[in-house]
């Protein structure tokens, strides 16, 4: 019963997004039809209908040929407990928040690039409320910030898990800190901003996931 | 963090961070109680044959088995509450032929334990935590004692626990009997709690200490005055002569023991009694809050889309679009669809301009809010933006229960964030039984659903061959023509298996049918004690076909009429009617049933016993997920009575419950037992596999099949069917709707 294994699969898939437009087909002209073709299309982008299935590839071809077939914005996810690496296309947008979702439609849901939730592996982290810490870390300030980090927890219930977090620039010039704890449990996260968002990082998800790295390959 | 909490929970708890994670919830002050490790013989924590004031974290089932010389002892344990352990017991003990038994040696006797912790341990301070304990405390007794303890952590390496007790636990040593002298066990029917034994009788001391010598290994010593007298033959001791054996008798008071935790849910140990009997237990404990895969594998939800601004989309925000008849069935096939691949079957759905209602059959997620919270992300993506409000209605099978309204712009405005905000938004209501502008999903009904799989059923507890079991294949048809008129069906074939065909008492099958009776000696009808006459067949069976008709007349009350083989024992029809608003914490219901006793081989066949049978039934859920539920009315022997369920229900869909029934039939008219009773246990399969789905796992432990205090078996009951879409079981679940 021990649960950390990790649901990415593993290795070359890619995504491939539908195109933005479709071809309106016969119901072209009634309003109907260019709604329930609207809706059709929105649906459909998370099913990727069109998505194909490369040989293994490294990371640097695995985004090279991401980058070639897709045109929507784009980020490259390592999963270090799991030494998994997966190219997500974002495949929604509300409100500065981004969900981007691996071809078999497992989610990382990011704030201006700071990790705000994950979808479908396993050990999920509902939601991170960490809007203190985005400010510091996208400013490039030092500071003390309190995050809180939500989970499904067995029982059925979301739990929060609170960590009190210290801000400031780490060795490496550009690379901001920030160090969280709370008891026995400590963390260390490393963002790398550009124009106002963290652009690479490594960021904590939680007790079982571990840390993932995230870079954006287009924003 | 209390400084031995680690150490206390290794047995369950996986990793320190995760510990933290369930500790610091939502409510700190609904912390743990103090924790036990070591599991006794008793299948509980304490030492060894003793007790402690330790309880098991919440939800907790484990499972033991303890082997020694002197007995041999299975029990199932559950923590009910925070501060509630319940323990079930089958034990085998040997005995002298007698009565019951003339051609046994020994007995396999059922029994349960109660344990409270009433104070917890204060971890600065002197203050131990203490609790009171019932041990084997109704029916035969053969266990029964009786405790008082208290448990205190000396460091986290140590613990010391002491206390005093009744009965078993005060065979040697006794101190005087404070309450008056202990009555001598029940050898009538049995199954009674015998409260005029509590407490009563010598009283003595015990003692034990546990030591973690390192994270695996845990050494117990104990003085216990448990001397084991009737597996002994100390018959002065015993409480009856015939449970008395002739082992040899302990050397002295002193019980040792080394136990070695395996993983995160293994523990084994081995111990040695009074010198000179060695004995084996096995422990197994999961923790119902620690699913392998807490949040599930199931794939990520389709996020909202948000609306685009009034100006990119002039036609869609004026509502104009409504005016069109063919808008509505567009959007309508889209949203069917989508919901399809979400596990979820829209059934119908009225569309104006500014408002949406669907109604959908939620077919995988064990927590409604999840369909509730992906149905209306799938419903920002498909409708158009001038629909504000949202209404969900779940429908069970075709009966409309809840409906969930949300305002659009909450959803756009609140996704992903904290489950409770979205919570304080939404609105739960009683569901409208017909709207007129609902339409019928294209293509729904009417609806054949079928499947062939091979099936196994088991029986346990048989006191001459514990475990029975068949194997087979099963055919289950079901044809709905339009929602709620269901016609239903299920037939199996036998392939191989232990169970057998047999008649009540000592009869032979031959006897028992040549009697031609559905009576027994003392003119009770046998409405179940002849049960296994409808095992072992090598033909074709039908368990059950059936046409159901559900209904909702109003927007609080449900109905269902079932006709036909209800049940692998009883034919007839059987009718319900349950009023519950979706707010209240109360139902009420009223079933009544005429039957007929099915023939024993022939699958279409009658027997001469008809019936009728109903009860009234309150239904009341209290919190912390615990239910109550009062049924009083005539049983199908014609007997009156009551019954008492209380069942706690989690979060994450467990199930955990005891019922018992008292009827009019007298204690020796029902047999052994008294009357009827039993726990149940029901646990998602999607809790082990990380795969949503509605599929449970588990079943009724119950007494032996009797007459007396016994229902019809009619599947899905209104309370049942109903029951998770109402308010109180989405709020409880209501977490996973970002999920």
């Amino acid at each position: 019963m021990t649960g950390t294994k990790m649901r990415f699969m593993l290795g070359g898939a890619l995504i491939a997004m539908l195109g933005a437009c479709g071809n309106v087909d016969s119901e072209e002209g009634s309003i109907p039809g260019l709604l329930a073709e609207a809706a059709r299309q929105s649906v459909a982008q998370r099913g990727r209908a069109e998505a194909e299935v490369v040989a293994k590839a490294d990371p640097g071809q695995m985004a090279a040929t991401a980058l070639r077939v897709n045109k929507g914005p784009l980020i490259m996810v390592g999963l270090e407990r799991a030494g998994t690496t997966q190219v997500l296309a974002m495949t929604g947008e509300n409100g500065g928040q981004r969900t981007y979702m691996t071809e078999n439609e497992q989610a990382l849901i990011l704030r201006d690039g700071m990790l705000a939730g994950t979808r479908g592996l396993g050990h999920d982290l509902s939601v991170a409320e960490m809007a203190q810490s985005s400010a510091l870390i996208r400013s490039g300030r030092s500071g003390q910030a309190n995050r809180t980090m939500r989970y499904w927890t067995g029982d059925g219930l979301e739990r929060p898990l609170k960590l009190e977090c210290s801000i400031g620039p780490g060795p490496k010039p550009g690379v901001m800190i920030e160090d969280c704890k709370n008891g026995p449990l400590e963390i260390q996260n490393s963002y790398i901003s550009q124009g106002g968002r963290v652009t690479v990082s490594r960021q904590w998800i939680g007790p079982d996931l571990g840390y993932a790295t995230i870079q954006e390959l287009r924003p | 963090m209390r400084a031995h909490s680690t150490l206390t929970r290794r047995l369950l708890a996986s990793t320190v961070p995760v510990a933290l994670l369930l500790g610091l919830g939502a409510n700190p002050g609904l912390a743990d109680p103090m924790i036990g490790t070591n599991i006794n013989g008793y299948g509980i924590p304490g030492a060894i044959d003793t007790p402690s004031a330790e309880m098991l974290p919440d939800a907790t089932l484990g499972a033991t088995l303890n082997y020694s010389d002197l007995s041999r002892k299975n029990a199932l344990v559950f923590q009910i509450l925070p501060r509630l352990t319940v323990a079930l017991r089958y034990a085998r003990f040997d005995s002298r032929p007698n009565g019951n038994s003339e051609t046994r040696d020994h007995i396999w006797d059922r029994s349960f334990d109660l344990r409270f912790q009433f104070l917890d341990e204060d971890p600065n301070g002197w203050m131990p935590a203490m609790a009171v304990g019932l041990q084997d405390f109704m029916g035969t007794g053969f266990y029964s004692a009786e405790y008082l303890v208290a448990t205190k952590t000396i460091n986290p390496r140590l613990r010391v626990s002491a206390g005093l007790g009744w009965g078993r636990l005060a065979q040697d040593g006794g101190l005087g009997s404070p309450f008056g002298d202990r009555p001598g066990p029940d050898t009538e029917e049995g199954g009674k709690p015998n409260v005029d034994q509590w407490f009563k009788g010598e009283v003595a001391p015990f003692i034990s200490a546990t030591w973690q010598a390192n994270e695996k290994l845990a050494l117990t010593a104990e003085y216990s005055n448990d001397i084991y007298a009737c597996e002994t033959g100390i018959a002065e001791e015993c409480p009856r002569g015939v449970w008395l054996s002739d082992k040899d008798e302990l050397k002295n008071n002193i019980n040792l023991s080394a136990s070695y935790q395996l993983g995160e849910n293994y523990q084994v140990s081995g111990y040695l009694l009074g010198g000179n009997h060695v004995g084996l237990q096995f422990s197994v404990a999961m923790n119902s809050s620690q699913a392998p895969y807490p949040s599930g594998i199931e794939k990520a939800p389709a996020p909202v889309r948000p609306r685009v601004a009034p100006s990119a989309d002039p036609d869609g925000w004026s509502g104009a679009w409504s005016a069109d008849p063919t808008a509505q069935p567009a959007i309508q096939k889209v949203l069917s669809d989508a919901l399809d691949k979400e596990g979820q079957t829209l059934e119908s759905m009225s569309l104006s301009a500014n408002r949406a209602e669907v109604r959908i059959r939620n077919r995988r997620y064990m927590q409604g809010s999840q369909a509730i919270g992906r149905t209306a992300r799938l419903m920002t993506r498909a409708l158009p933006p001038s629909v504000e409000t949202l209404v969900i209605t779940t429908s069970e099978d075709g009966l409309p229960t809840s409906s969930v309204t949300l305002r659009r712009a909450d959803v756009e405005r609140l996704e992903n964030s904290e489950a409770s905000q979205i919570a304080n938004v939404a609105v739960i209501s009683d569901a409208d039984p017909r709207p007129g502008d609902l339409t019928y999903t294209d293509g729904l009904f009417p609806r054949f659903r079928w499947a062939l799989k091979p099936y196994l059923s088991t029986s346990i507890f048989d006191p001459d061959e514990p475990f029975r079991y068949e194997v087979g294949a099963e055919a289950v048809a079901e044809y709905e023509f339009v929602p709620g008129l269901v016609l239903a069906g299920t037939v199996r074939q036998r392939v191989l298996g232990t169970t057998k065909q047999e008649a009540p008492g000592n009869l032979t099958v031959e006897e028992y049918e040549d009697m031609d009776t559905d009576y027994d000696e003392n003119g009770v009808p046998r409405v179940r004690s002849d049960s296994r006459m409808y095992a072992g067949n090598s033909s074709p069976t039908i368990p059950r076909l059936t046409l159901s008709w559900y209904a909702k007349p109003t927007e609080t009350v449900y109905t269902r009429v079932t006709t036909g083989l209800i049940e692998r024992a009883y034919g007839g029809v059987s009718t319900e009617v349950l009023w519950w608003p979706t707010n209240s914490n109360l139902a009420i219901g009223a079933e009544l049933n005429r039957v007929k006793k099915r023939d024993f081989r022939d699958v279409f066949g009658f027997r001469d016993y008809e019936v009728t049978t109903g009860h009234l039934s309150a239904y009341y859920t209290f919190g912390y997920g615990i239910r109550g539920q009062l049924d009083v009315g005539q049983y199908l022997a014609g007997d009156k009575g009551a019954t008492i369920t209380v069942e706690r229900e989690f979060a994450n869909g467990w199930r955990v419950g005891a019922w018992a029934s008292k009827t009019d039939l007298s204690d020796e008219e029902f047999g052994e037992g008294s009357f009827d009773k039993g726990v149940s246990i029901s646990i998602p399969l999607g809790w082990g596999t990380g795969e949503p789905s509605l599929r449970r796992v588990g079943g009724d432990i119950r007494s032996l099949s009797r007459d007396g205090g016994s229902k019809l078996r009619v599947e899905e009951r209104l309370y049942d069917k109903v029951r998770d879409s109402q308010a109180g079981k989405l709020y409880q679940g209501w977490g996973r709707f970002w999920r």
